[in-house]
C-alpha cells in the first residue's frame, strides 16, 4: 500500500464572511491578498511537502488550479521540478505526483510533455504523471476553450503527449486542435513507460478511458465519501469487471483530508475551523454552474445528472456553509485520534479496493505549527498501521515508478487505436 | 404551440456526414427562420408569420429531435455557414427567400447573407449577436443561472410571454427532457461563439446585399440596443427599429408591434 501526502496552497487570511461575498475562483478580488501572507503561504506549502518526504511517505502530490484562491498553484510543474530536485539532493526516494496538468484546457500540449519529462529527469525517474480533464471553468473561462470541445481536446492532447514521450523518431502531428510539423522533445522521460494517473469525479466515460488504457484512477473524497464513495468505487470496479481488467487495488487512489489529534474530541476542536475554512472558502465557494457549463457534459450525461439528483456530487451544494459536524457526517474528511483515523482509512482501503491513499494533511487556514504536528503524528502513529494493513501488497503495482519498486506497463494503447480508426 | 401543424423536412449535407432537420409551417413564399441559442421553439410570432409565409426553420446540428452527436461533425463557424448554405439550397425553395434570425440565429442569418449574397431576398435580424464593443460587453447567457434568465431576456420578467416561455411542462419526463435539451442546445450553439461572441462578423457585414431590417428592444439586457446602430452602419441601406419597453426578444415581448414591422418590411 502506498501513502502519499498532498496539499493545496490556499490563501489563509480571508475574512470570516468571505464566502458570503465572493467566489473562491475566477473573480476573487486580489485586493484581499496581503503579499507577505502570499509569500509565507508558498514557503509553508513547500516546507510541508518536504516534511512529508522526510517522514516516510511513499510519495508527495500537488496539483494545478488557475485563477483560484484556494490553490495558488497555477502550474504544478514548477512545484514538481523544485520538489524533484530537493528530494533528489536529500536522497529521499518518494514518488513525485503532480495530480494535474489539466489537458482539457492545454493549448501547448507539447510543452506539458516537455515539463513532465524534465521533472522525471530532475527527480531521477520518480514522476507519476497526472492528467485530469480538469475543471470546466478552468478550461472554458480561464482558457477560453468552448465547453463542448474540452473532452475532445483532452483526449487529443493526451494522445499527443504519450506519443511525444514514446516515439523515438520525430513525427508530424495533424490534430484537430494542434498541428505541428515535427515533434521531437528533449529530454524525453527517463521512465519507459511512465505511470499515468487520471483524476475523475465519477463519469463512467472517464473510468472506461482509464481502464482501457491502463492508467491509474484517482478519486477525491471532498464531496463526502459517505455519500459518494460507494456508488463511485462500485461503478469503477463494475466497469473494470466488464472490461476484464484485473481488480488490482493499486490502480486506484483515494484522496482524503486527514486530521490527526490526540483524541477525537481534540482533533475536531483543533482542526474543525480549518476544515470549515478550506471547504467553505475553497471548493464550496464555487458556483456549481462553473463546473457544469452547457456543452461540457454530453446530452446523455445531462439526463443522468438531472435524473440522479447529481448524487455523484454528494454535499457539494452545501459546502459553502457546511460546519464541522456536517463535514464529518458526510465523510468529507477523516478526523480523530490516531486509532480512529487509521481504522477509518483502512476501512476505506479495504472496502473499496484502494491501494494508494493520498492524504491531505494541510488544508484551509491551518497554521504552520499545526501542519507540522499533523504530519508528524500521522507519520508516527497512523502510517505504520496502514502499511501493516497492506492493501494491494499482494498485487503488482503497475502504476508506480520502477525505481521505487513499481512495475509499470505501457499505457494509452486504446486511445491510439481509436484515433487510428477515426 | 397552440394547435399549429408542424411539418418536417430533412436533407443530407456535408458529404453525407450530417442530416439537417427543418420544421415547417404555413403556406406562401418561403421564409427561413434561424433560431436562437436555446434551440427552436415555434412561438406565436412564427405561427402568425405562417399565415402568409411558408416558415422553414432548420435545427442547429445536435439540437432538437436529431442526433445529439451531430454537432461533432461541425468543427468551426466556417463549416457551420457552409452547412447551412448547403442545407438551404438543398431544399430547392421556390421564389424569393426571406430570412429571419433571432439572437444567435440573427448572427447566423447575417453570416449566411454575407457569405452568399443572393441567397436571401430580404433579411430580418432580431437582436443579433456577432459584434463586440469593449464599452458594451454582452452578457454570458450560456453561464447565466436558469433563475436569472427571465430578467436577462425580458424587460418585464413577469409578462405573460416570459411566464409562458419558462413554464416547465407538467409531465416530469417531458420537463427533464426539455431542460436537458435546452442545456445541450446552449452547448451546441455556444461552440461557435465561446468565449466572446465575436468571430469577425464586423469584417463581413459589408457583403450583405439583401435589404435588411434590424429590430431591437430598447432595454435588451443581453445585448445592449446600441448594437443596433453598429449593425445598421455596416449594412448598406438597412433600416433599424428600436422598440421601447422591450428586452432581448421583441417578437415575444412586443409581439404585435414586431409582427407589424416585420410584415410591412417583408411585404416590401
Amino acid at each position: 500500500m502506498k501513502i502519499v501526502a498532498f496539499a493545496q496552497n490556499q490563501y489563509r487570511k480571508f475574512p470570516d464572511d468571505f464566502q458570503d461575498r465572493h467566489e473562491g475562483t475566477v473573480t476573487t478580488p486580489y485586493a484581499l491578498a496581503e503579499p507577505g501572507e502570499v509569500r509565507a503561504a508558498f514557503r509553508d506549502y513547500l516546507d510541508y511537502i518536504m516534511q512529508a518526504a522526510r517522514s516516510g511517505f511513499d510519495g508527495v502530490a500537488f496539483t494545478e488550479h488557475a485563477q483560484t484562491s484556494y490553490d495558488m498553484i497555477a502550474n504544478p510543474s514548477l512545484i514538481g521540478s523544485a520538489i524533484g530536485y530537493a528530494t533528489e539532493t536529500e536522497g529521499l526516494d518518494v514518488a513525485v505526483y503532480p495530480v494535474g496538468r489539466s489537458l482539457g484546457k492545454a493549448r501547448e500540449p507539447v510543452r506539458v510533455a516537455e515539463e513532465y519529462a524534465m521533472i522525471d529527469c530532475i527527480s531521477g525517474g520518480r514522476l507519476m504523471a497526472g492528467f485530469p480533464v480538469g475543471l470546466m471553468f478552468d478550461a472554458a473561462i480561464n482558457n477560453g476553450v468552448p465547453p463542448i470541445e474540452v473532452r475532445r481536446r483532452y483526449e487529443e492532447n493526451l494522445r499527443l503527449i504519450l506519443r511525444a514521450w514514446r516515439d523515438p523518431e520525430p513525427f508530424a502531428w495533424n490534430g484537430r486542435f494542434t498541428q505541428l510539423p515535427s515533434v521531437n522533445i528533449w529530454p524525453r522521460p527517463l521512465q519507459r513507460p511512465l505511470p499515468v494517473w487520471i483524476t475523475g469525479v465519477g463519469n463512467p466515460a472517464t473510468m472506461r478511458l482509464v481502464l482501457e488504457n491502463n492508467f491509474g484512477f484517482n478519486y477525491f473524497g471532498w464531496f463526502g465519501s459517505e455519500l459518494t464513495a460507494r456508488r463511485v468505487f462500485d461503478r469503477f470496479w463494475e466497469i473494470a469487471d466488464e472490461l476484464d481488467a484485473p481488480a488490482n487495488p493499486n490502480r486506484m487512489a483515494f484522496m482524503a483530508s486527514v486530521c490527526v489529534g490526540e483524541t477525537d474530541e481534540e482533533a475536531e476542536r483543533v482542526y474543525g475551523p480549518h476544515l470549515e475554512y478550506f471547504l467553505n472558502k475553497g471548493p464550496g465557494a464555487t458556483q456549481l454552474g462553473k463546473l457544469a457549463i452547457p456543452g461540457g457534459i454530453s446530452l446523455p450525461g445531462i439526463r443522468f445528472l438531472l435524473e440522479d439528483q447529481a448524487g455523484d456530487f454528494g454535499f457539494a451544494h452545501e459546502m459553502r456553509h457546511a460546519d464541522i459536524e456536517r463535514i464529518l457526517e458526510v465523510g468529507a474528511a477523516v478526523v480523530g485520534s490516531p486509532d480512529t483515523v487509521a481504522e477509518r482509512l483502512i476501512g476505506i482501503a479495504r472496502d473499496f479496493r484502494v491501494g494508494n491513499l493520498v492524504t491531505m494533511l494541510k488544508m484551509g487556514s491551518m497554521p504552520r505549527d499545526l501542519v507540522e504536528e499533523n504530519v508528524a503524528r500521522f507519520a508516527e502513529s497512523v502510517l505504520p498501521r496502514l502499511r501493516e494493513a497492506g492493501v494491494g501488497d499482494d498485487w503488482p503495482h503497475r502504476w508506480w515508478p520502477e525505481r521505487l519498486g513499481g512495475t509499470p506497463e505501457p499505457a494509452g494503447a486504446k486511445l491510439d487505436a481509436l484515433a487510428g480508426a477515426a | 404551440m397552440a394547435g399549429i401543424e408542424l411539418g418536417e423536412r430533412a436533407v443530407e449535407v456535408w458529404g453525407g456526414r450530417l442530416a439537417m432537420r427543418f420544421r415547417t409551417a404555413g403556406s406562401g413564399p418561403p421564409l427561413v427562420y434561424l433560431h436562437p441559442a436555446a434551440g427552436l421553439h415555434f412561438d406565436p410570432f412564427l405561427e402568425a408569420l405562417s399565415a402568409d409565409w411558408t416558415v422553414i426553420a432548420p435545427e442547429h446540428p445536435g439540437t432538437g429531435g436529431g442526433d445529439a452527436d451531430a454537432i461533432h461533425a461541425v468543427d468551426d463557424l466556417w463549416d457551420l455557414v457552409l452547412i447551412y448554405d448547403e442545407a438551404i439550397r438543398a431544399l430547392d425553395l421556390e421564389g424569393p427567400v426571406a430570412a429571419v434570425g433571432q439572437s444567435f440565429g440573427g448572427m447566423m442569418a447575417a453570416e449566411l447573407a454575407a457569405h452568399a449574397p443572393g441567397l436571401f431576398e430580404r433579411l430580418v435580424l432580431l437582436a443579433p449577436i456577432g459584434l463586440w464593443r469593449e464599452d458594451l460587453p454582452i452578457a454570458n447567457w450560456i453561464m447565466t443561472p436558469p433563475e436569472e434568465l427571465p430578467a436577462l431576456l425580458f424587460r418585464d420578467p413577469q409578462c405573460a410571454a416570459a411566464r409562458a416561455m419558462f413554464a416547465p411542462p407538467e409531465d416530469p419526463g417531458e420537463a427533464l427532457a426539455a431542460t436537458a435539451g435546452l442545456i445541450w442546445a446552449l452547448g451546441c450553439t455556444g461552440k461557435f461563439v465561446w468565449p466572446i461572441p465575436e468571430k469577425g462578423l464586423a469584417k463581413r457585414l459589408h457583403r450583405i446585399a439583401a435589404p435588411t431590417l434590424i429590430v431591437w428592444g430598447e432595454n435588451d439586457a443581453l445585448i445592449p440596443s446600441a448594437y443596433a446602430a453598429e449593425f445598421g452602419a455596416r449594412i448598406a441601406g438597412s433600416r433599424v427599429e428600436i422598440l421601447p419597453e422591450c428586452g432581448h426578444i421583441p417578437q415575444l415581448e412586443r409581439g404585435a408591434e414586431t409582427l407589424e414591422i416585420v410584415r410591412g418590411f417583408l411585404a416590401g
